[in-house]
């Protein structure tokens, strides 16, 4: 990876990095990639990729006013604290 | 433990107070060296403690955990109290509500000590990593005690608290339990509300238990579980309809059929590791507990996967700060007066701020550590443009084909058994130039989360120098409350052997 490739991602993420710290960031990431590329040699071709660990589908509460949150004798607005005095 | 000290309050052979004032006696005389609480709450959990010792005085009734100190790993949100992650980004930060969980322990009336310290954002697996300094091993001052929720491991492990909580996304819980031999839980994803969790990797973090016992790991869990409104990610384990728990299953120990995955006991796995686990192993089958050899052929893909789904998922996650609320202004360099203004310090240096979009690059640049910045930049990287597929995608495609593998092997057996880590603890600044060999600690637990799996580890002895050894048992997802059950019946046949 070379010095444009890490500006790159560096402007992407907002970080400021020195130059000493790039060359030691461009080596680790070197490094790191060499290890996930592991991950190509494995076969993959039938497989669906992943959303999250679990097969679990959204969960969904039902949609029913919670009065805590919601007075609805106020005309049905949405009650929070006053901000100013 | 738990229950001992519940005994001894009911029965006022000690009151909450005098509970509370002694393990602060054991803090004062441990933690300067030991270094795991990065806060103390004193003052409040003396008043806490008031309040249990009033009631009992009354003669109420009191909850299994009232009275009972604790302690919280720093990413966890606690009202009012400051909450760091172990990150100079948030080093200011108080927290403006209390996390599910500190709710549900604040109900049941256990008294927090403190919160402890941990790698940055909970990224590492030393606890090298805080911000804010190096908490060492209680059973060998020169070593880590293993990350990253390593103070919350030292602070049971030294006696400083009764149980702690921490978070684990790939090994965070199991590896300083291991390393600092005690009993640490990783629930099934979604069983433990992440409201109040300050996010690494969403699709890997869960809140565990830090514990003396499996007994003590059990009652906390029982407490902190279950379905919470405000994570829409959580599941209620009791309802069996959603998940594979099954209590029966639990039942008669020789019924119940153990696998050893044979790609956890490799080349790099630490001799007396080993030979210790071999040597439960032989237990449990002279007890005619049926354990065989079985085969999870993607294993090695396991760590290669997690360091690129959780660095993208970290990227994405650590967005959002941006240094300017919590972070104090002496962080960044080129500024010497602590009330001098962002700007005007900033400013100093040689390239000067401009705009808001030059002080997210100083900020973020400057209060994040370098792991978190590496990780974040590894993350941003997988998830670019033209890279996106090679690394992303293909990640994820690899997670579907090690759950699909775990849940075949759940077909065959109940549990699996497999070292939880590679090697004893560690000295301190061994691993800390070389963040792939870092890496490499967390081999046998990432797995665990990648495929939303309840794994424990369990202390079953030392190494000749004296080290803590930890044996990992994995569970099918949602199997929490029969693998803490198997788990305790594990420990007492280890435990009557020693």
């Amino acid at each position: 990876m070379d010095f444009t490739e890490i500006n790159h991602l560096l402007e992407l993420a907002r970080l400021e990095l020195s130059n000493e710290e790039k060359e030691k960031i461009a080596h680790d990431l070197a490094k790191i990639l060499e290890y996930v590329n592991q991950l190509q040699e494995v076969k993959t071709d039938n497989l669906e990729p992943m959303a999250g660990g679990t097969f679990s589908k959204n969960i969904l509460r039902d949609d029913e006013i919670n009065s805590q949150k919601l007075n609805l004798e106020k005309e049905g607005y949405f009650e929070v604290p006053p901000i100013f005095d | 433990m738990i229950q001992e000290l519940h005994d001894k309050l009911i029965n006022q052979e000690i009151t909450a107070t005098q509970l509370v004032e002694d393990y602060f006696k054991v803090i004062k005389e441990k933690d300067s060296k030991i270094q795991a609480f990065l806060t103390l709450t004193k003052t409040q959990a003396l008043e806490e403690a008031k309040k249990v010792d009033e009631k009992i005085n009354r003669g109420e009734k009191i909850g299994i955990l009232e009275g009972i100190p604790y302690a919280i790993k720093d990413n966890i949100l606690v009202k009012g109290v400051k909450t760091t992650a172990g990150s100079k980004i948030l080093e200011n930060y108080v927290a403006s509500y209390d996390a599910t969980v500190i709710k549900k322990l604040k109900d049941e009336g256990a008294i927090l000590l403190g919160k402890t310290n941990q790698d940055e954002f909970a990224m590492g697996s030393s606890t090298e990593n805080s911000g804010f300094f190096v908490t060492k091993n209680p059973w060998d001052l020169t070593r880590v005690p293993g990350g990253s929720s390593g103070g919350s491991a030292a602070a049971v492990s030294a006696q400083m608290c009764a149980f702690a909580l921490g978070s684990d996304t790939g090994g965070s819980i199991r590896q300083p339990a291991a390393f600092c031999g005690i009993v640490g839980l990783k629930p099934s994803y979604g069983a433990v509300s992440r409201y109040g969790l300050i996010s690494m990797a969403s699709s890997l973090d869960i809140i565990g238990p830090l514990a003396n016992s499996v007994e003590d790991a059990e009652i906390v869990f029982r407490i902190i579980s279950g379905k919470d409104e405000m994570d829409s990610t959580s599941i209620d384990l009791s309802n069996s309809q959603n998940t594979e728990y099954s209590p029966a299953r639990a039942g008669k120990i020789q019924n119940t059929k153990f696998g050893l995955p044979q790609e956890y006991f490799v080349k790099g796995l630490d001799k007396e590791i080993r030979d210790k686990i071999e040597a439960v192993i032989q237990k449990l089958q002279n007890q005619k507990i049926q354990i065989t050899k079985k085969s999870l052929p993607s294993t090695p893909y396991a760590l290669p996967c997690y360091y690129i789904i959780m660095p993208a998922e970290v990227s994405s996650n650590l967005a959002r700060y941006d240094g300017i609320r919590y972070s104090p202004i002496t962080n960044y360099p080129a500024c010497a007066k602590p009330a001098c203004r962002q700007g005007r310090a900033l400013a100093g240096r040689q390239s000067p701020i401009t705009n808001l979009y030059d002080l997210y690059f100083k900020t973020r640049g400057y209060g994040f550590g370098q792991e978190v910045r590496r990780r974040i930049i590894l993350g941003t990287y997988v998830l670019s443009k033209g890279y996106y597929d090679a690394y992303y995608k293909k990640a994820q495609k690899v997670r579907r084909l090690i759950i699909e593998e775990f849940n075949k092997i759940f077909k065959d057996v109940n549990f699996l058994i497999t070292p939880t880590t590679p090697t004893p603890a560690f000295k301190i600044g061994e691993k800390s130039t070389d963040p792939l060999s870092m890496y490499l600690s967390d081999v046998f637990t990432v797995a665990a989360n990648i495929s939303g799996l309840p794994a424990i580890n369990l202390p079953i002895g030392f190494t000749k120098n004296n080290l803590p050894i930890g044996l990992q048992i994995i569970g099918p997802y949602g199997s929490d409350c029969s693998l803490l059950q198997i788990a305790k019946t594990i420990e007492n046949i280890v435990k009557a052997s020693l």
